[in-house]
């Protein structure tokens, strides 16, 4: 007989109707919140256009973030988001961010960034969401998929001119067990064909807030953590994209390695 | 070096640098549909097939033919033994 097994049933009792309330209430806000947008875009992309003189895709990069924002707001009373390592980030030139995979609300997370320049580079399938799609185009968001190697180089080129960020997610997959699966090498090519530095993401905790396989909502802690730029300089040669993606993903899994045993 | 030792090579060099699980590496595995690589992956191959076998591949126009391990085991089997004609 385990002495605690009232406490602990009732907490357990009380977690499940957490998750419950918080999945009837989550999903329904999140799709209010994505109504809301698509009905305001119009006047407010023309309204923006004409207060910023911003050009299309940025001001599209910007409603995304403010979007995501949103979401952060909605989930906030059952989702305790924190940020690490912004110090990072704050007076950081334009980089070429890369972030583990977990969850579909990865993405969503990528609003705790504190600038909302960020053009994602992604495969071809969110690229066929209705509305996703047309947002994620207007966006000037990268399709690795379908998009040639020189086409990528000149868009992230120009991305990274303008003063944005390009975002990654190298291992091309969510993780089903949170560790560091294995990573595609184009981030980091970029990289060392741009010098544009790379700043490691590591995310936590979606997959509890999400987990694999399930669609009721998980109470969860998510954190964003930034870890130190790497200088793709140091790596040259033909393969040197290759060592860059070696040592940035040991830099990662320390981290998701540590939370995992957490 | 013999065929098998040849083939062993190539699995082990493309199983490290690649993360690929040597059970899944059969001969008619296709490199993007089984083993997940993608185009860059496979600009990649050919420097780690050059690194470890000490020849240059990139500019031959066959290699855009491969697209299973099985074809990559036979060209750089045919490349290997056509080098040790040339230097008989």
């Amino acid at each position: 007989m385990v002495p605690n097994n009232g406490l602990a049933g009732r907490r357990r009792g009380g977690r499940r109707l957490a998750s419950w309330v918080m999945t009837l209430v989550g999903y329904p806000l999140t799709a209010l919140w994505t109504f809301l947008g698509i009905a305001l875009f119009p006047v407010l992309f023309l309204a923006w256009k004409l207060v910023t003189r911003w050009p299309a895709g940025r001001i599209m990069r910007h409603f995304i973030w403010l979007y995501g924002r949103g979401w952060v707001a909605l989930n906030a009373p059952f989702v305790r988001f924190r940020r690490e390592g912004l110090e990072h980030l704050r007076l950081a030139r334009p980089s070429i961010l890369v972030v583990n995979h977990l969850s579909f609300f990865d993405t969503y997370c990528m609003a705790l960034l504190p600038f909302h320049d960020v053009t994602f580079a992604v495969r071809a399938w969110p690229f066929r969401i209705s509305f996703y799609g047309f947002f994620m185009r207007l966006a000037g968001y990268l399709d690795v998929e379908n998009f040639g190697w020189e086409e990528v180089l000149k868009a992230g080129e120009q991305t990274l001119a303008a003063g944005g960020h390009l975002l990654f997610f190298p291992e091309g997959h969510r993780s089903r067990d949170g560790r560091l699966q294995r990573f595609y090498s184009g981030a980091f090519r970029l990289a060392v064909e741009t010098g544009a530095p790379v700043i490691p993401l590591c995310i936590s905790g979606t997959d509890t807030l999400l987990p694999p396989g399930q669609l009721r909502l998980e109470p969860a802690t998510v954190t964003l953590r930034a870890l130190p730029s790497v200088d793709p300089s140091t790596y040259p040669g033909p393969d040197g994209h290759r060592e860059l993606m070696h040592r940035v993903k040991g830099i990662m899994a320390e981290f998701t390695q540590e939370r995992i045993e957490k | 070096m013999t065929d098998l030792e040849i083939i062993d090579l190539i699995n082990t060099s493309l199983a490290e640098e690649f993360e690929l699980d040597p059970a899944e590496m059969a001969p008619e595995a296709n490199l993007y549909e089984d083993l997940g690589l993608d185009s860059l992956d496979t600009v990649d191959m050919v420097v780690v097939l050059e690194g470890a076998f000490h020849f240059k591949i990139r500019e031959e126009e066959s290699i855009r033919e491969i697209r299973t391990l099985g074809d990559i085991h036979r060209f750089v089997i045919g490349k290997m033994r056509s080098a040790e004609k040339l230097s008989a």
